[in-house]
């Protein structure tokens, strides 16, 4: 996975990673919109035969959009976990 | 929370939103790896069929797969166009028809390690006519369903919202026309009452809503939020539970490396 940065200001980020897809940044939208600090979250994947999309975060101005992009990415792993950890225990079940 | 046999996996899942259901479940279909014949050297093809014909059958085949064994052939020391015994496992085959016509099987496929092999022995593969022959070497690699559909170890994997069913008491008066509609049988009627027989069987088509002579309705049909039913169909290749387990490490590891991209 590589990021290259397509713009960036006090409060805009427009990313482009390269070997992502719906997958991530579907995820990844949905909890920077559950943040209360961003004000606009999406993505778009230009061309569907190559999987480099573009992920855009607009913040409120109090939180760096990268801070939040992270704070997202962490709320995403969390989840994740606590799926992994929940499945395997009603799995010993 | 869940159900299970050897192929099929069900959880009832709550908590969870839409978005991390639905990454869990495209990274089952197209990111977990397993195994799938790739490349095939026929040496003698005096069958009906063209040698790409038995190449592509062949490739179809679902072998069980070994994930700790073998590694994914980008992603091995040897790099080498044709990988080393970390990253492929050869299969022969070598039958003919010596009296009468026979059908070459995928049990007839002998493999270097014991623990790949096909699924089921009995996926017919050619027939050969008296005196045909066919003898080929496979080279199963691991690879994952978004290159090729072979690489994908589910036959299904889906999640849909938990029904919720209300029934008014008051206002039924059990003329069970719900019941007869329904396409799945979720309801019944017992001791002058409709009641839920079969809940997770509710695909929510709402037919039983709109059946009902009452205005409003007597029965009501909805869904619970952030709670799923996630169910997995393996083709056997890896058991359900190892290929769920895969996508959520899977996906831990591209987030992780999204952020440390991100941190630079």
């Amino acid at each position: 996975m590589k990021v290259n940065v397509l713009k960036k200001t006090e409060n805009e980020l427009k990313i482009e990673v390269e070997g992502a897809g719906h997958t991530i940044c579907n995820l990844l939208q949905k909890k920077l919109l559950e943040d209360e600090n961003v004000e606009l979250a999406g993505y778009d994947i230009p061309h569907p035969l190559t999987p480099v999309p573009v992920i855009y975060v607009r913040t409120k101005g109090k939180l760096k959009p990268e801070e939040a992009l992270l704070k997202a990415l962490g709320k995403a792993r969390e989840i994740n976990e606590e799926f992994g950890k929940a499945l395997q225990k009603a799995l010993k079940k | 929370m869940l159900e299970r046999d050897e192929k099929n996996l069900r959880l009832l899942i709550r908590g969870a939103d839409a978005p991390f259901i639905n990454a869990l479940r495209r990274n089952v279909i197209a990111e977990v790896p397993c195994m799938a014949i790739d490349d095939v050297v026929i040496i003698e093809n005096s069958s009906v069929f063209h040698d790409e014909i038995i190449a592509h059958r062949l490739g179809l085949i679902p072998l069980k797969t070994d994930l700790d064994g073998y590694n994914l052939p980008e992603e091995c020391s040897c790099k080498s166009e044709f990988g080393c015994n970390l990253c492929r496992v050869i299969l022969t085959l070598d039958r003919e028809a010596k009296e009468g016509a026979i059908t070459v099987y995928s049990g007839d496929l002998t493999s270097e390690n014991p623990n790949i092999v096909p699924v089921s022995d009995k996926i017919p593969i050619v027939k050969l006519a008296k005196g045909q022959k066919l003898r080929l070497e496979a080279y199963a690699r691991l690879g994952k369903g978004k290159n090729h559909a072979k690489w994908q170890p589910v036959s299904l994997c889906s999640y849909k919202y938990l029904p919720r069913i209300n029934i008014n008491g008051e206002s039924c008066d059990a003329c069970e026309k719900c019941v007869e509609i329904c396409p799945r049988k979720v309801l019944a009627k017992r001791e002058g009452k409709i009641e839920v027989r079969n809940l997770l069987a509710c695909t929510l088509c709402r037919d039983c809503v709109d059946v009902c002579p009452k205005q409003p309705p007597a029965i009501e049909v909805d869904w619970e939020k952030n709670a799923f039913i996630f169910s997995v169909e393996s083709t056997g290749v890896l058991p359900p539970e190892r290929i769920v387990m895969e996508a959520v490490k899977i996906l831990n590891k591209d987030l992780e490396e999204l952020a440390k991209q991100i941190e630079v």
